[in-house]
Formats: C-alpha cells, structure tokens, sequence
C-alpha cells in the first residue's frame, strides 16, 4: 500500500481528486470578476515547476484528464494544453540557475495566461465553437495573477505528490544536456 | 540548449497523442467515453460531495461579502416587477386558456400534459468556457439524457449526464447546445372584445343555466366558420355553407389568398360555453430554425430560418419558442427567448437572428427538468 502511494501517477491522482472537488465546488461558486479560477491549471505549471519538464506533461495530462471528465467539453482537450503547460514550465524552469519563489510564480502566472488563452483557441480548431471571445482577455489575466498567488501553495504540494524533496534540483537532470 | 533523450521525448509524445485519440473518440460519441465519465463520477462524488458541505459556509461568507449590496437592489427591482407582472399574469391566464383548448382541439400536446421534476441548482460551471450547471436530481427520480430543463422564465438547457442523484444541465448559451424553435412575430393585436351572455331556461320541474364566452377581434370579417366539439369547421358566406375538417386545414397556405377569416371555436358540448372567435390574419404564422448557444459572451443565434412569405419579415422583438416535433428534444411550445437582432447575410444562408434568452442563466436556483422525450426514442 504505503509503495502504492509512493507513486507518482497515484500521489497524482490522491491530490488531483480533492483539487479537483475544490474546483467544481468552492472556485465554481467564489468567482473573481466572474471568472473561475483555474487550480488544476495551477496544479500541473507546479508539476513542471517541481519535477522538471517530464514530470510537468505527465502531471498536466493526468489533472486535465481529471477535469475533463466532469466537463462537457471534449475528454483530452485539457488534457492536452495542461500537459503542454506542464511541460512548458518545466522548461522554462530548467534554464533558471535558482527557483526563488517569486520566481515560481512567475512562470506559474505566465504559463497560466498562455494555457488559459490557448485552450479556446485548440477547442476552436477542433470544432468547439464560442469560446473565443473577448471576455478572454479578462479571464487570461484574473487566471494569471490567481494562479501566480496559488504558485506559494501549490508548488509545494506539487513538489510532495511527485516525492521531490525541498532542495532537490528542479531542471532536468545532467544527462538530458549535450 | 537542453536535448531530451529520444524516451522523455517518446514518453511526452505519447501523451499528446492520447489526448488527441481522446478527444477524436469523444467527438465521436465514442460509448467507452461515455463509460470512463461514468466510472469517474461514481469515484468522484463522495469526494466531491465531502467538498462541497465543508466549503458550503465559506462560500455563503463569500457571497455575505461581496453580493449584499446587489442582492437588496436586485431584490426591490424584482419586486417592482413582480407587481408589473401580476396584472399581465390574469391577462395571459385567458390567452393560455384559448391556446390550450386550440391545441386541444387539433390533437397538439402542450406543455401542461408533461410531467415534471424540480430540481435545485447544486453547482456552477468549474471551467470558464463550458457552461453548465449541477442539480439534485438523477435518474432516480425519472431524469434521462437530453431531457429539457426550463425554469419559470423558459428554456434554460438540456440535461447532458445523469447519476442517480444528480445531474449536469448544459445551458442553452453553452456553444454545445442547438435546438430546432420557431420564431413569432408580435401580433399587432388590438384588444379583443369578450361578451359573456347567461341564458336560463326553466321548466316546471329543472332550471338550467348556459354561459357562453365570445371574444371578437375588431376586424369584420366576411367569412365565419364554427369549430364543433369534434373538430368540424362550418364557414359561412352570405347564402352557403361549407363543412371543413380543422386538422386538414394549411393556415399557411390559406393565409396568402384569403383575407378577413374568422374562426369561432365552439364549446366543447352541445350545453353552452365558451366560444372564441378569430381572425385567422392576426394569428402569427411561424418560421421554423435553429438555435444555438455560442458561449457566455455571445448572444445565442437562430439560423437556418425558412422564409415564409406569409410570414414577412422578422422582426426585432419576435418570439422564439421550441418548435417540438419528433427528433426534437424539447416539446412545442417552451418560451426561449426574443430577437434582439438580425444579421443579415448574403446569398442563400439566409439571416442569423440574435436572440436574448427570458431564463436569468446567471442566477438559476430551482430549475423544472420535463420528463419528456422525443417519440422518435421510443420512450414515453
């Protein structure tokens, strides 16, 4: 059990699903400026933040696959752009020499907008139409900066579900550079 | 520069390419879609349901706070219009009744004949784009996919996913949502003249009364004809007199060659009652379409409207009701919403017209989910 638990993909899912009731919960009710924040997206930038760019694609699918199952909108849309965010972040991650936390939030905040802005547009190509609209500025930048003031929560949780401990480098490992 | 090994970049390959495998299948309507949401969600609602007692109070707390000012002001405004709208109300109840004994009598169901179930709005939309709401009721109750919700105001969804308690509506503005509806022009209706007469006829051992009920539209018209209990038209022109089946009657296509035709809908037994009298040229002729959502921001359009030349031109203020039918999922007959604007466009895709949804989406509390299915299903 206690090995189970120490799983990646299972720490994922243990800490995805109360996320996730938070989500469809408390932050689909409190809304800010009438958008809904968006902590699974915060959740899989964390990801990327924590365990570098792999661990970042492989949190952003699991946390977006969770999100589109009680969505209406296609399964795998979320999927796809938080693992792309995930994956994203740790990239941009692994070019830091230190992570500070202003910087977490940072990339958390910048990859929340480009996420946020991207989906609708992925959902438009794949035949969702209505979400490109122009209250997406507005729910780009409330995500954004929620997202970037979530950075000094979820980073850490993030960090624990892929059993990263504290001081643990962030960027990729040696080997992956030429 | 950083290079991945060929398996990180295998490994991030294949989760994109899941996800794109995913969303082909579901847009394909794909049946282990379907079934990996259902598993999910019987995972996922204790979890959910745990969240959402403890989260209760400081969502009430959220609301105390940032809501009150606008809840005391809403409340006056829908005060005042709720003492507007009670005269109208008395009005309308004559109107719904002509229109009942209307659709009564040509073999049309309306609302009042579907069953229903209230429900209560449990849970808002968690995504910014898809626009959905959760309520208290499921299949336990009698509520199947695609059954409509309305509320008091009109059309407010669909239900898209059902559990045993609960279920997710999909709003009418939700990109997602289409229905067939018809649109009305506003009758240019001058108030109608209602009659009552009482005639008592005694005898020595019973005394009978009868009222009959007749409302007349200022037009004069030439023609009249008498609608009996079973359907039977007598229309009557100067010396002669002609017998029509109602049910086999085109208005549409009456309309455009005959002017000045009132309709006199008899009581419904020998013994007296009420009798309204119509003009078939005031009677609005619908044009049939279809509406769709289009997002939170976008008013909601109705397109792939028929022309009619009975009907004219659409007007901005039109009606727009579920136009029912067997493939609908909506029965005939529930109010949508009102033309807002019409877009033009060239060639033969005809115009969009914009629609303004009667339902509040924003502020939904109680919902009516209408057990009804279309009898293309097979089902009730």
């Amino acid at each position: 059990m206690i090995d189970f638990v120490n799983k990646p993909v299972a720490r994922l899912i243990l800490v995805g699903l109360p996320a996730l009731a938070l989500q469809t919960t408390f932050f689909a009710e409190v809304k800010i400026f009438g958008v809904v924040l968006q902590i699974m997206l915060a959740l899989s930038i964390a990801a990327g933040l924590a365990g570098g760019s792999e661990n970042g694609a492989l949190a952003g699918f699991v946390f977006g696959l969770m999100f589109d199952l009680v969505l209406t909108s296609p399964l795998g849309l979320s999927a796809l752009v938080y693992g792309a965010a995930g994956w994203g972040a740790g990239y941009l991650h692994s070019r830091a020499l230190e992570n500070p936390k202003w910087l977490n939030a940072l990339v958390v905040g910048l990859m929340s907008g480009l996420a946020t802005f991207v989906l609708p547009i992925v959902a438009n190509w794949i035949g969702v139409e209505g979400w490109l609209s122009s209250r997406l500025t507005k729910v780009t930048i409330v995500v954004s900066l929620s997202n970037a003031l979530f950075s000094f929560l979820v980073v850490p949780v993030a960090r624990w579900s892929l059993a990263i401990r504290r001081n643990q480098r962030l960027a990729p490992p040696a080997e992956v550079f030429l | 520069m950083p290079v991945y090994s060929v398996s990180r970049r295998r490994a991030i390959a294949l989760l994109a390419l899941t996800s794109i495998l995913l969303i082909t299948l579901d847009i394909q309507g794909n049946s282990v879609v379907r079934g990996l949401r259902g598993v999910f969600s019987t995972i996922f609602e204790p979890v959910q349901s745990s969240a959402r007692v403890i989260t209760r109070p400081l969502e009430n707390s959220w609301r105390g706070i940032t809501n009150y000012g606008e809840l005391e002001a809403e409340n006056q405004r829908l005060q005042d219009q709720l003492d507007q709208q009670e005269g109208a109300f008395i009005a309308a109840l004559a109107t719904a009744r002509d229109a009942q004994e209307l659709l009564a009598l040509n073999g049309i169901d309306n609302l009042a004949d579907i069953s229903s179930v209230t429900a209560q709005v449990i849970g808002g939309t968690p995504s910014n784009y898809s626009q959905t709401i959760e309520i208290n009721q499921g299949s336990d109750r009698g509520l199947r996919v695609g059954m409509p919700v309305v509320n008091a105001a009109g059309l407010v969804g669909r239900i898209t996913w059902v559990d045993n308690d609960r279920s997710l509506v999909l709003l009418a503005n939700d990109s997602l949502y289409a229905i067939p509806v018809q649109v009305v022009n506003q009758p240019n209706i001058v108030p109608a003249t209602t009659t009552t007469t009482t005639t008592t006829t005694s005898t020595t051992t019973t005394s009978t009364t009868t009222t009959s009920t007749t409302t007349t539209l200022p037009v004069v018209p030439p023609v009249s004809a008498v609608v009996d209990p079973n359907g039977i038209t007598t229309t009557t022109q100067s010396m002669t007199t002609t017998t029509v089946d109602l049910s086999t009657v085109d208005f549409g296509a009456l309309a455009p060659t005959t002017t000045g035709v009132i309709v006199t809908i008899a009581p419904g037994t020998t013994a007296g009652g009420p009798t309204t009298t119509l003009n078939l040229d005031d009677l609005p002729i619908a044009e049939t379409g279809i509406f769709r959502g289009r997002g939170i921001d976008n008013a909601p359009v109705v397109e792939f409207i028929d022309q009619n030349s009975r009907f004219g031109e659409v007007q901005v203020g039109a009606l727009v009701f579920t136009s029912g039918g067997s493939q609908s999922l909506a029965p005939r007959g529930i109010v949508v919403g009102r033309v807002i604007k019409i877009v033009e466009r060239t060639g033969t895709s005809g115009a969009v017209l914009e629609v303004r949804l009667t339902a509040k989406l924003t502020s939904l509390n109680f919902v009516r989910v209408l057990l009804y299915q279309p009898v293309a299903t097979g089902a009730p």
